[in-house]
């Protein structure tokens, strides 16, 4: 009796142990492996029941058979992303070429600050990690691998930055810990779109009041308003909506900072320098901020500003946009334009004109402006790292260089050859009708590509020396890909891409751009508490002076809760830090 | 005198024999104080980082000792009194708006004599129970959209000219949270009610029947006096959970305009505690709350007491 009692808790201990091992199998074949013995031995010591240790045996071996020599790391991106599926097929090309397969998650409802912090707190970290505005915070933790013993072992990592940019990433203890991924150009540049901030508008507006010049604030809404009055429905009959704001936690952007840009400044992100003064300058208390949030005041009232602007999520942002009513808005290029525009191609909305071209506005007219700023972005305060949790440190990096080198990087731009892409008899790729709506098909997409998007990545041109790194920036391709609309557009302004819409002159200076430096600042120093507090009332306010009836009275009111926040602390820690960079 | 003194010694007394004849049941009590003891005491070692300067790279043993300062820079943010004024607020009215709800729901539902339509509306309202806060927030925002449903019917009984924005306005904040919460979870608080007032002896209501009293006077004075042990002992455990008024809902449900009346305890917690990796302030503000909490239910346990009723301990 009592034998029996004993052999029935360690039949439910091997059985328990069986599942444990057959759900982590596939994450860590060490502790499958052991599971498996230990299910094994309870088998051989009792041969009453085989058949549930037989079971689970067969389980774990079959997972650890499947997965062969492949290693699994896993990766985490503070952004939201679209995870794919788990048998997608170029992913698993890449492994076999590769050996390394990644299961990429990403942030879902969570702040990027919010997620790393509970990372942080729990203190086991995914192989690779992206920590995006809390990339500091990893730092901080002590989170992350230093790079420096490995960066000459790999070349493609190596080339990636220059030994001047490389130095850029090192931190106070002198180390390198991450590399962005991004906005770095191999060759000569072949950028086609815009891939950051602007007021857009639908092009169909722009046919509508037949191209006219449009260069300020002013213009602007004039024209949205009048196309509005004069189409006030979509063929379905749903209303049009003039322009919408899109202010959820931070992606408020899209209402913060476009008065550096109506001032003619780049996107330094969290102040305005003075090129000529080398002065750091506060934008949101500027003549121009003024003006800018009194516009939308008025537009607001005047019912040209949708009602649910701020209070609408992400999500209901983009399917607003994609329903194609919204006729402008002021946003950065990656934060709408892949779902938006693969919903456009899919529904046949780009055929009507409401693809977003973007507008290079100013304040005043004759000013110059600088949207966009070319030549690539070094954003040295985050990237991807690979954090003290990698058991494979040596295999981690391994992959990374692998991503660069050219076959891999064709592999998760391109696609596959003669599936995803042709090449002409010249060498060139480009890509049939097919092949581009199945590239903006989200279940092909989960299916079959994979990215690896927040991986370091090249754009400009292929180590072939003919194609784009990127099919995006393929001269041809852009053009043959364009909807009719935005072509008519560009031509009707004599551009060729989006930049050349923008007419934006290049004069960044050697500082830019700071938010490389706000985005890394913490409530540890009064100038970050500042910057924290400057944030929590601009949420709240920056929507209230734009809905409230008297708005020099909301300004006003603004005003002096802002200046509560001691911005000046702010301002003070990042003049400090642009005369470090203006000093280098 | 003796006698009491006689059965206190008694009882006192533990013998071998005893703790043998019970060596089942003290090794099960002693499983449960482990685990009661691993996962409920032993976490609130973690407290003494409210107490320094923690880091997370140092750990608990190495970070700096500051002392009170954190306390000290929690009570003079006027953040932290305005979540705190928040969280107090929403707390009580989402207490008496629940719990009144759920009493009146129940007994209403126990006069129901058809016993078809009367399970099929208990079991219909206490669904919503198993809904998580997202999909509830979900249909929140939906519903309260601009061209959601209520917008929809108050326009088209011309009751509002332009749909109203729920979401932006301070002042709706709180109803809807009390709304919300009522929709969710009346169903179920409503159960033990409805198992309360089953228990009630039938002959009281004949007797009552007997002597002219109509179905007002049943409840006044049979059902509710009847139940009242039972509303008790849940207005105490209820008391302190007031700091507990929520965090999905007003997370997912705030935004920017309405900062100011959304944002609980919790969620500052979570702002400082994870998103500013202050994790020393956030355990103050934890252990703000969790102190007040323990406060707030003795008081209520000692009302209790004198007005001679229920109690917990």
């Amino acid at each position: 009796m009592k034998k029996r009692r004993i052999m029935a808790v360690f039949m439910t201990a091997a059985l328990a142990a069986s599942v444990l091992g057959g759900c982590g199998g596939s994450t860590d074949s060490n502790s499958s492996a052991d599971n498996s013995n230990s299910a094994d031995n309870s088998n051989s010591a009792d041969n009453s029941v085989p058949a549930i240790s037989e079971n689970s045996g067969n389980e774990d071996n079959s997972s650890s058979n499947g997965s062969g020599d492949i290693i699994e790391f896993t990766a985490f991106f503070a952004t939201p992303g679209a995870e794919i599926n788990d048998d997608n097929e170029i992913q698993q090309l890449i492994a076999e070429k590769t050996n390394v397969k990644v299961k990429e998650t990403w942030l879902t409802g969570q702040t990027a600050s919010e997620a790393v912090g509970t990372i942080v707190a729990g203190g086991e970290y995914p192989d690779f990690i992206d920590g995006g505005d809390a990339m500091a915070a990893l730092y901080d933790a002590g989170a992350l691998v230093a790079w420096d013993d490995y960066i000459d072992k790999y070349p493609n990592i190596k080339e990636f930055y220059t030994d001047e940019e490389w130095d850029k990433f090192r931190q106070e203890d002198g180390h390198i810990y991450w590399m962005n991924a991004f906005q770095n150009i191999y060759g000569e540049d072949k950028t086609t779109t815009h891939n950051d901030e602007a007021f857009w508008v639908q092009a169909r507006v722009l046919e509508w009041a037949n191209y006219p010049k449009i260069q300020t604030l002013d213009q602007y809404f004039e024209l949205l308003d009048s196309y509005a009055e004069a189409n006030p429905t979509m063929e379905d009959g749903t209303a049009i909506i003039p322009y919408t704001v899109l202010c959820e936690d931070w992606r408020y952007f899209c209402i913060e900072n476009a008065p550096q840009f109506l001032d003619g400044y780049p996107n330094d992100g969290s102040c305005i320098v003075d090129p000529e003064t080398l002065t750091v300058i506060d934008y949101n208390t500027t003549d121009t901020a003024y003006r800018y949030f009194k516009k939308l005041n008025e537009e607001y009232h005047a019912g040209n500003i949708d009602p649910e602007s701020f209070t609408q999520t992400y999500d209901e942002y983009i399917a607003k946009l994609s329903t194609g009513r919204v006729l402008g808005m002021c946003d950065q290029w990656w934060d709408f334009s892949a779902t938006v525009n693969d919903v456009f191609k899919q529904q046949g909305l780009d055929k009507k004109g409401c693809n977003y071209v973007p507008l290079g506005l100013t304040i005043d007219e004759g000013m110059e402006n600088q949207w966009y700023t070319s030549g690539g972005t070094l954003n040295v305060s985050s990237g991807l790292g690979i954090s003290v949790s990698c058991k494979n440190v040596d295999a981690a990096f391994k992959f990374v260089d692998d991503l660069l080198s050219q076959e891999i990087h064709n592999l998760r731009y391109w696609g596959v050859e003669g599936v995803d892409y042709q090449v002409d008899e010249n060498g060139l790729f480009y890509r049939t009708e097919e092949q581009r709506m199945n590239a903006s098909d989200t279940a092909y997409k989960a299916s079959h590509i994979c990215s690896y998007s927040y991986f370091p990545n090249w754009l400009g041109t292929s180590r072939d020396g003919i194609n784009a790194m990127q099919p995006t920036e393929q001269p041809f391709e852009f053009m043959d890909s364009l909807a009719e609309p935005v072509v008519k557009c560009f031509e009707a302004y004599g551009v060729s891409t989006y930049p050349g819409m923008l007419g934006s002159v290049n004069k960044a200076g050697k500082w830019y751009p700071m938010y490389s430096f706000s985005n890394t600042m913490t409530t540890a120093t009064p100038g970050g508490v500042a910057w924290t507090k400057m944030g929590e009332v601009k949420h709240e306010w920056l929507p209230k002076i734009v809905m409230m009836d008297n708005f020099d009275d909301a300004w006003e009111q603004y005003m002096e809760v802002y200046s509560a926040c001691k911005p000046e602390d702010f301002i003070s820690e990042m003049q400090a830090e642009l005369d470090r960079r203006v000093a280098q | 005198m003796a006698r009491s003194a006689e059965t206190a010694a008694k009882d006192k007394k533990i013998t071998w024999k005893e703790i043998k004849r019970q060596k089942v049941l003290l090794i099960w009590s002693a499983i449960i104080v482990v685990y009661g003891f691993i996962f409920y005491y032993l976490p609130l070692g973690g407290w003494i980082m409210a107490f320094q300067n923690y880091k997370p790279k140092d750990g608990l043993l190495h970070s700096k000792f500051i002392g009170l300062d954190k306390f000290k820079f929690l009570f003079t943010d006027g953040t932290f009194i305005q979540v705190v004024r928040n969280t107090v607020a929403m707390g009580v009215i989402n207490l008496v708006v629940t719990f009144v709800m759920a009493i009146v729901f129940a007994i209403l539902l126990n006069e129901v004599k058809n016993n078809f339509g009367k399970k099929s509306v208990q079991t219909i309202s206490y669904l919503p129970h198993f809904l998580s806060w997202i999909i509830v927030t979900g249909i929140l925002h939906d519903a309260l959209s601009g061209t959601g449903i209520i917008n929809e019917l108050l326009m088209r009984f011309h009751f509002i000219d332009q749909p109203i924005n729920f979401f932006a306005h301070p002042g709706y904040f709180w109803p809807i949270v009390a709304f919300a919460n009522v929709w969710k979870e009346t169903g179920w608080n409503a159960i033990i009610y409805l198992a309360a007032i089953t228990a009630i002896d039938p002959s009281l209501y004949e007797a009552a029947s007997m002597d002219g009293a109509g179905r007002w006077a049943k409840i006044k004075h049979i059902t509710l006096p009847s139940i009242r042990p039972t509303i008790m002992i849940l207005l105490l455990m209820n008391v302190g959970n007031v700091l507990n008024a929520g965090f999905e809902i007003q997370y997912l449900l705030g935004n920017g305009l309405v900062k100011s009346v959304s944002e609980t305890i919790d969620i500052y917690v979570l702002k400082w505690g994870i998103s500013q990796n202050d994790f020393s302030l956030g355990t103050a503000a934890g252990i703000f709350k969790s102190v007040v909490s323990i406060i707030l239910i003795v008081i209520a346990n000692q009302l209790a007491k004198r007005a001679g009723e229920e109690r917990l301990f």
